[in-house]
C-alpha cells in the first residue's frame, strides 16, 4: 500500500508512517498502515465510523503509543522519543481536535494566545495582535473576551483552528475540521487550508467524513477499511484516482450510499444469530 | 524538577490558585474555627467550673486549637472545598481532551496545571491554619468574656501563656503534611479519570474520602510522634 514517491517530489517526507499496528485489548484498530506525506500536501484520511482514523491521527501526534511500526515526523522517529524530545517536535505542528479541546477556564483570546505565550518571548501587545490576526483568519474578530461555553460548537471549532495555527506551524493535523460548521464556514475553513498549503507550503493531514470538503482540499487520500478490512488502507491516491477506485466499499463511502459492502442491515442468519444465539436454519 | 525545566516559570497561575484555595476559603474557615472555639470554651467551662478551674478555659482552647483542632479542621474544610474542586476540574479537563491538547501543544500539564495548585496549597493551608486558630481563640474569648466574666487581658495572657512556640510549630508542620497529602491525592485522582462524567464523580468522591482518611491517620501518627518526642 506504500505510495510511490511522486516523480516531481524528491523532498524528505514530513510524515512517514511504516507498518503501523495498534491493538486495544487484542482488537486490531490500526493494521499495518504505511504512507508518506510530502511538504505542501494535504493528505485526507477517510473511512467509516470506527475504522480507526482518529486513533491513527493520535498515534501520529504522539498521544497514543503504537503497538508496533514506525512514525517519522520531519524525518525524526517519534515512537522512541521521551517527553522533552517529543515536545520539541510538537512545537513544529498544530492540532485541531475533533471536540476543539479548548481550555474552558480561559477566554477565546487566551486560548489562542496560550501557545504563543508558552513558546515565545514576544511582548503582550504583539501577542494581542497575533491573536486578533488568527481570529480574523477564522472569522471570529471581536470574540476574544468570551469563554468557550458562551459560543456555539462551530465557533469553538474555529477558535481551536486559530489556536492550532497560532505559531504558524509547518504541519497541521485536523480531526473532522468541518463537522458542526455551516456550508459557508466549511468553505472558509477549506479555503484557509488550501491557502496555507498551496501558498505558504504548510503540510496538512486531515481526518474527515465530509467528502465535499475532502475532494476540495485533498491532494492525496487514504481510505481505511472496516469489518474484515478493519484499520487497513483499502485505497490510496490522488482525489481523481480515489473517485475512480474500483473497490465497492470506497465507492459506497464516497457516494454516501446506505447499502453496499457496508450493509444497511444484517443478513437474516447473522441477525438471528446475534439476537437469540442460534443459526437461521435451526 | 523536570516539569520546571525548559520554559520560564510563571507565578501568575500560582497567585490565582492561592486566591481560590486560600483567600476564598476564609469565610468558611473563619465560621468553622469561630464555632469550634466557641463550643470548646463552653464544653471546657462546663467541666472545669465543676472543679473550680474555670480560669483554665483559655489554656484549653489555646492548646487544643493550635496543636490539634486548628490544623485538622482547616485541612478538612480545604480538602472538602478545594481538594474536590481540583479533582473535578482536572478530571473534566482529562475527559474533554484539554490535557491531551496541552500535551500536543508541547505544554507540560504538570508544570501548567499541577505545580501552581501544589505550591498554592503548600502555602495557603498553613496560613489558613494559623488564621483559623486565631479566629477560634476569638470564639473562645466570646464565651470567656460574656459568659464567664473573664476580662480580655487575662484571657489573652492565659491563652498565650499556655501555648508554647512548639505548639504553633507542630500545628504548622501538620498543616504542611496535610497540604501535601490533600493536593497529591486530588491531582492524582483528577489526572487518572476515565469514563466521562461518571468517572469524574467517582474520582471526586475517591479524592475526598482518601484525603480525609489520610489527614485523620497522619494526624494520629504525627501527634504520637510529637507526644513521644
Amino acid at each position: 500500500m506504500m505510495a510511490d514517491l511522486p516523480a516531481e517530489c524528491s523532498a524528505v517526507p514530513v510524515i512517514e508512517v511504516q507498518d503501523l499496528v495498534k491493538e486495544f485489548h487484542g482488537r486490531v484498530v490500526t493494521n499495518g498502515v504505511s504512507f508518506k506525506v510530502y511538504p505542501g500536501d494535504t493528505m485526507i484520511i477517510m473511512g467509516g465510523s470506527g475504522c480507526g482514523k482518529s486513533t491513527l491521527l493520535r498515534q501520529i501526534i504522539g498521544s497514543v503509543k503504537p503497538t508496533s511500526g514506525s512514525i517519522k515526523l520531519f524525518g525524526e522517529e517519534i515512537t522512541t522519543l521521551n517527553e522533552p524530545e517529543l515536545a520539541k517536535v510538537r512545537r513544529r505542528f498544530g492540532v485541531l481536535f475533533q471536540s476543539g479541546a479548548l481550555l474552558q477556564s480561559l477566554t477565546v483570546g487566551e486560548n489562542v494566545a496560550l501557545p504563543i505565550l508558552e513558546h515565545s518571548a514576544v511582548d503582550d501587545s504583539i501577542v494581542e495582535l497575533m491573536v486578533k490576526m488568527k481570529l480574523e483568519l477564522v472569522g471570529l474578530t471581536g470574540f476574544e473576551d468570551l469563554k468557550p461555553a458562551e459560543i456555539s460548537g462551530g465557533m469553538r471549532k474555529r477558535v481551536a483552528l486559530a489556536r492550532a495555527l497560532a505559531l504558524d506551524p509547518e504541519l497541521l493535523f485536523s480531526d473532522e475540521p468541518t463537522s458542526g460548521l455551516d456550508p459557508v464556514m466549511t468553505a472558509v475553513v477549506d479555503k484557509l487550508t488550501q491557502d496555507l498549503t498551496r501558498k505558504l507550503g504548510m503540510t496538512a493531514l486531515v481526518v474527515t467524513h465530509d467528502m465535499t470538503s475532502a475532494f476540495r482540499i485533498g491532494t492525496r487520500m487514504i481510505a481505511l477499511g472496516t469489518g474484515s478490512q478493519q484499520g487497513k488502507i483499502i485505497a490510496e491516491g490522488t482525489p481523481a484516482e480515489i473517485s475512480r477506485h474500483p473497490d465497492p466499499m470506497v465507492q459506497q463511502f464516497i457516494k454516501g450510499e446506505a447499502d453496499g459492502p457496508i450493509p444497511l442491515r444484517l443478513s437474516k442468519g447473522d441477525y438471528l444469530k446475534r439476537l437469540v444465539g442460534v443459526e437461521a436454519n435451526s | 524538577m523536570g516539569p520546571l525545566r525548559g520554559q520560564p516559570f510563571k507565578w501568575h497561575p500560582v497567585f490565582q490558585q492561592m486566591i481560590r484555595i486560600g483567600v476564598e476559603a476564609v469565610p468558611m474557615a473563619s465560621l468553622t474555627a469561630f464555632s469550634i472555639g466557641l463550643t470548646l470554651a463552653m464544653q471546657g467551662a462546663h467541666e472545669l467550673n465543676r472543679m473550680g478551674a474555670g480560669m483554665y478555659v483559655p489554656n484549653l482552647v489555646s492548646v487544643s486549637l493550635l496543636r490539634e483542632l486548628g490544623p485538622m479542621l482547616i485541612a478538612i474544610i480545604v480538602l472538602g472545598r478545594s481538594g474536590s474542586a481540583v479533582t473535578a476540574e482536572l478530571g473534566t479537563m482529562k475527559v474533554s481532551e484539554e490535557i491531551e491538547a496541552l500535551e500536543v501543544m508541547a505544554i507540560n500539564p504538570i508544570r501548567y496545571l499541577i505545580v501552581p495548585r501544589f505550591l498554592a496549597m503548600l502555602v495557603m493551608l498553613p496560613i489558613l491554619t494559623v488564621f483559623g486558630s486565631y479566629i477560634g481563640l476569638v470564639g473562645g474569648w466570646t464565651i470567656c468574656h460574656f459568659a464567664l466574666d473573664m476580662n480580655t487581658a487575662s484571657y489573652v495572657s492565659r491563652a498565650v501563656e499556655a501555648a508554647q512556640l512548639g505548639d504553633l510549630y507542630s500545628g504548622l508542620f501538620k498543616s504542611l503534611v496535610f497540604a501535601w497529602l490533600i493536593i497529591t491525592l486530588a491531582c492524582h485522582a483528577g489526572l487518572n479519570v476515565a469514563g466521562g462524567a461518571e468517572g469524574v464523580g467517582l474520582a471526586t468522591t475517591q479524592s475526598v474520602v482518601s484525603s480525609l482518611l489520610a489527614v485523620l491517620v497522619s494526624n494520629a501518627v504525627l501527634t504520637s510522634i510529637f507526644f513521644f518526642l
